[in-house]
């Protein structure tokens, strides 16, 4: 299924691109940019030289544009996140043409979440001025640890203050804020990951994303792994029973919110709805069909140089499996599987062999309510396990 | 039949034996020294590659002798090890004489003695050879010594030679023509010629070897195999010359074969008499026996494909080797495989090799295991190769074990170990004598399940190699064995369950689960892993539940990376085998298999 480059004018499915692209999606834009690399992070993502940013948003235009012509017209996005790498390493002036580009392509519905993830150090007023003034509604601020010594050992470019602050200005401006904490590293302990968390809410934040420090291939840590990695387990599973009590659901595996203040971009992800994803190392799915951009800066403005999409990975899963996934997909969430809406989307024999390895999980794992299957609050610390299962 | 003379050479491995034989010969023109290639009655790379002899290779020599006449000599080769110890006893039941090659450095070893013995025992002239006088280390006097009052032979007509160099190879040759009598019987009684092996030759079918003791026997004649009593018409009959050369007739007292269209080896077994099918000989010959394989293990091919390749493999090895038993079996962690039984530890090894060079199948071997007899409560007796043979304790009156006598002759600074080793592996003293002052002939009676795990490696590693032994079977005794099953979170697991005594049971009961402990990967929920003896746990371990799991971020979107990383998880997994509800990893059942002693 691999392909250097993908003509998207003999593209088989550009019918059913242009359909899928007819209705309302979620839409992705990377920023692969950073100040530096951070060395557990797999993103792609450089360091800018000068006139890197400028010419990259030239590109994004490009690859944006190519995909309205498929469809012939605007993509309707019903939500918008902007990632990375850093969004807030581009300037104020950088933001404006950025958001130039996705005006013109791009038909906003109302009732628009968009999110951009920041980074505290990077992040200013001037950042959060112009957010307001345009359409963001969300900001996801990369946080990792309030503790000094934490961050030095994560080797992150910003300190506890400057990350405090950032939440601070993120709250008072009125954005839907959510906090990206990390867990699972040397020296951490139980005492520091609560203050850690308590001081985050302190801010009157309403989202929490928790991830436990990974290590990746091609990543810096992953080819030579730090020493002394404490268990993450204990530490998830106070998170588990300390934010509940502050008001906090876990709605996701790695997700806690406010009620209704879920991330619906990211349950976009989860449900199997359609997502557009655009610039190096970006992923997308329209009606089964699954792409991923080249994970290159030079590679990818290599195609849309040439007019081409700067795809490298496709597949469309066959019935059976991409039913399977999309139940790994969706138990992600605390929705779970909906029987009935499963059922519909992939069939009885689908539903039957889901049900089969669904019995199969020990009892204090899973939980059945009005006919959704979900993950109890262990199923979800054991929840790599359970979806081995399903393969 | 005068100036026919068959003899065999007897020694301890590495003593020289085949060395000798390629002298012998060299010397009788039997082979042009050009042609020679070192030991060659060695056929099999194998055999020669370990210095032993595992199949046999009669070779048909003149000589013209000092007195001006000229002699047939027949050389029959023995195999030098005791697990052949039948086909050795076959073989000099064939001869009339014996070289008895001794070492001159390192004097009488173990199987010199039980090979002396079995010469003497089939009423053969034993003529000794101290070979290897050109080494530095030789001393003929102190070994010559060892000859008299060690084995009690009359050591002043010993021959004193070195097969390398070619010194007293024409002595040799001398004494098998004036000391070794020629054979007695009657060409005109009725046929009976004994059969001291027998080949499969993939073109003319069975080959057999035999000495003929009485009668004639030529193309045409209608044969019986008395013990298996099948009737068959000789398509030909030969000596080796080495190779096989066609003859009118054989005739009493001469070594040759005959080839009678036999298509399976079991019908022509060694030690088996033939006689003439329309006026047979009263009686067979004495001495036969069908032997029973000792020692079991199990074969699985690695590659799961290679199944049929193994059949095949095995099917042809014992077209060549009529001791070799095997029936199919399935292991939990390897799959299909066959239930191999063995005459010993040496016969499983190189049947093994065997398979794994000349059918090039790479494949598992599980550690050996032996039979035991079990008399039930209602009088029966029963034959377990395997635990899960085993029935209900309660209707065991009694289980009895195969037992060796071991004979080790070992300097005398490394008696103690030696001894303590045989006591840890439950040896019953049985005598001890000095041979010279530094040298000690040790015996215990040991059951063989204890001998063969690795009594050998840690006997030569406490003796530092000075250590050699010899064994002989001694029948089953009355053992107090249990069967200890391994139970995982309460599901007894057959591939686990072992046999040993019961003073053991508790120590390896823990070791195996200790073991298991640590093979078991944590799973949702806690698992119990117990040994029991009947309904008696007597050991138990927990594995605690699985703790571990990772919550990445979702890259931009990418959810097969995630689907990716689980997909080599589950791979590693796709390899455990389901228990209950507990998955135990292969290398859980092939560390069971391939070592439970350690730890």
């Amino acid at each position: 299924m691999r392909k250097d480059n993908l003509n998207y004018s003999v593209m088989p499915l550009s019918e059913s691109f242009s359909w899928a692209l007819s209705c309302p999606v979620s839409l992705y834009v990377h920023i692969p940019f950073c100040v530096q690399k951070c060395p557990y992070c797999a993103f792609y993502s450089v360091v800018p030289k000068t006139g890197d940013i400028e010419s990259y948003l030239n590109l994004l235009d490009n690859e944006l544009k190519m995909w309205t012509s498929l469809t012939g017209g605007k993509i309707h996005a019903q939500t918008l996140y902007i990632g990375g790498g850093t969004p807030t390493v581009l300037s104020s002036k950088h933001w404006e043409q950025l958001i130039l580009t996705l005006e013109r392509y791009v038909n906003f519905l109302p009732l628009l979440e968009a999110s951009v993830e920041a980074n505290p150090g990077t992040l200013s007023l001037g950042h959060i001025k112009l957010w307001r003034s345009w359409r963001i509604t969300r900001a996801s601020l990369g946080v990792q640890s309030l503790d000094d010594a934490e961050l030095s050992w994560l080797k992150r470019p910003h300190g506890a203050y400057e990350a405090a602050d950032a939440i601070a200005a993120l709250v008072a401006s009125g954005l839907d804020t959510s906090v990206d904490l990390m867990f699972g590293f040397p020296g951490q302990t139980i005492r520091s990951w609560h203050r850690t968390i308590k001081d985050c809410l302190k801010f009157g934040i309403r989202h929490l994303s928790i991830y436990e420090l990974t290590l990746e291939e091609n990543t810096p840590w992953g080819e030579n792994p730090p020493e002394g990695l404490t268990e993450g387990y204990p530490l998830y599973r106070f998170a588990q029973w300390y934010l509940p009590k502050r008001g906090f659901i876990q709605y996701e595996i790695a997700s806690f919110s406010l009620p209704r203040h879920w991330c619906r971009h990211n349950i976009a992800y989860w449900q199997g709805g359609n997502f557009l994803g655009i610039g190096p190392s970006a992923w997308g799915y329209l009606n089964g069909y699954r792409y991923g951009n080249a994970s290159d800066i030079k590679l990818y403005a290599d195609s849309i140089s040439r007019g081409e999409f700067p795809i490298v990975y496709e597949e469309i899963l066959p019935n059976e499996k991409a039913a399977a996934e999309s139940a790994m997909l969706a138990l992600r969430t605390m929705w779970g599987v909906s029987a009935r809406a499963f059922r519909r989307k992939w069939g009885w024999q689908a539903y039957k062999k889901f049900l089969q390895v669904w019995h199969l999980l020990p009892e204090d794992c899973k939980k059945t309510i009005q006919g959704k299957h979900a993950f109890s609050a262990k199923g979800f610390r054991v929840a790599n396990s359970l979806w081995e299962q399903f393969l | 039949m005068n100036n026919i003379r068959n003899f065999c050479i007897i020694a301890h491995v590495d003593h020289g034996k085949s060395t000798l034989a390629d002298r012998l010969l060299e010397h009788t023109n039997t082979i042009e020294s050009r042609k020679m290639r070192q030991q060659f009655l060695d056929t099999m790379d194998l055999e020669r590659e370990r210095g032993i002899t595992i199949k046999l290779v009669p070779v048909r020599m003149k000589y013209k002798a000092k007195d001006g006449n000229e002699y047939v000599l027949n050389l029959i080769d023995t195999p030098g090890h005791v697990d052949f110890s039948y086909e050795v006893s076959r073989s000099l039941a064939a001869c009339e004489g014996a070289l008895l090659v001794v070492d001159a450095a390192q004097g009488v070893e173990a199987q010199t003695l039980a090979n002396a013995y079995l010469a003497v025992e089939q009423g053969l002239e034993i003529i000794p050879v101290i070979n290897k006088i050109d080494l530095p280390g030789a001393r003929p006097e102190e070994v010559l010594r060892q000859i008299e009052e060690v084995i009690g032979l009359d050591s002043s007509q010993a021959i004193l030679a070195s097969a390398k160099e070619g010194i007293g190879i024409i002595e040799v040759l001398e004494a098998i023509v004036n000391r070794i009598p020629p054979p007695s019987g009657d060409p005109n009684a009725k046929l009976q010629a004994l059969i001291f092996d027998s080949v499969y030759d993939n073109y003319r079918g069975v080959i057999s070897y035999v000495r003929l003791v009485n009668g004639r026997i030529k193309k045409g004649q209608l044969i019986l195999f008395m013990a298996t009593e099948r009737e068959y018409e000789v398509e030909e009959v030969g000596f080796f010359t080495p190779s096989m050369s066609a003859a009118n007739e054989l005739k009493a007292g001469e070594v040759g074969y005959v080839i009678a269209n036999v298509k399976a080896i079991w019908e022509a077994r060694a030690g088996d008499t033939i006689t003439d099918a329309i006026s047979p000989a009263d009686k067979p010959l004495p001495g036969y026996k069908r032997i029973k394989p000792v020692v079991f293990c199990g074969l699985f091919p690695i590659d799961r494909d290679d199944f049929p390749h193994l059949r095949e493999a095995i099917e042809k090895l014992q077209l060549n080797d009529s001791s070799l038993v095997f029936e199919p079996e399935t292991s939990e962690a390897l799959g299909f495989g066959f239930r191999c039984g063995f005459l010993g530890l040496l016969h499983m090894d190189i049947t093994v090799e065997r398979l794994r060079r000349e059918f090039e199948i790479d494949l598992v071997a599980t550690a050996p295991n032996v039979a035991y007899e079990i008399v039930l409560s209602d009088g029966s007796v029963i034959e377990a190769h395997k635990p899960s043979d085993f029935p209900d304790p309660g209707k065991i009156e009694e289980i009895r074990e195969p037992y060796i006598r071991l004979t080790i002759f070992l300097p005398a600074d490394y008696v103690g170990k030696a001894m303590k080793l045989c006591q840890d592996r439950r040896g019953e003293y049985v005598s001890l004598d000095y041979i010279t002052t530094e040298r000690v002939r040790l015996v215990y009676d040991l059951p063989l399940a204890e001998f063969i795990v690795d009594f050998h490696d840690r006997l030569k590693s406490l003796t530092r190699g000075y250590a050699s032994i010899d064994y002989e079977h001694v029948g089953y005794r009355k053992s107090d064995l249990v069967k200890v099953d391994v139970l995982i979170h309460g599901e007894p697991v057959d591939a686990f369950s072992f046999i040993c005594h019961k003073d053991d049971a508790y120590k390896r009961a823990l070791s195996v689960i200790k073991k298991l402990k640590e093979l078991i990967p944590r799973q949702l929920f806690e698992v119990a892993i117990q040994a029991s003896i009947g309904s008696r746990v007597i050991a138990r371990e927990n594995v605690k539940p699985l703790r571990k799991n990772v919550i990445a971020k979702c890259y931009g979107g990418d959810v097969t990376r995630k689907r990716k990383l689980l997909e080599k998880q589950k791979e590693g997994k796709e390899k455990m085998k389901m228990i209950g509800k507990v998955q135990v990893p292969q290398e859980a059942f092939l560390a069971f298999l391939k070592a439970d002693e350690e730890g």
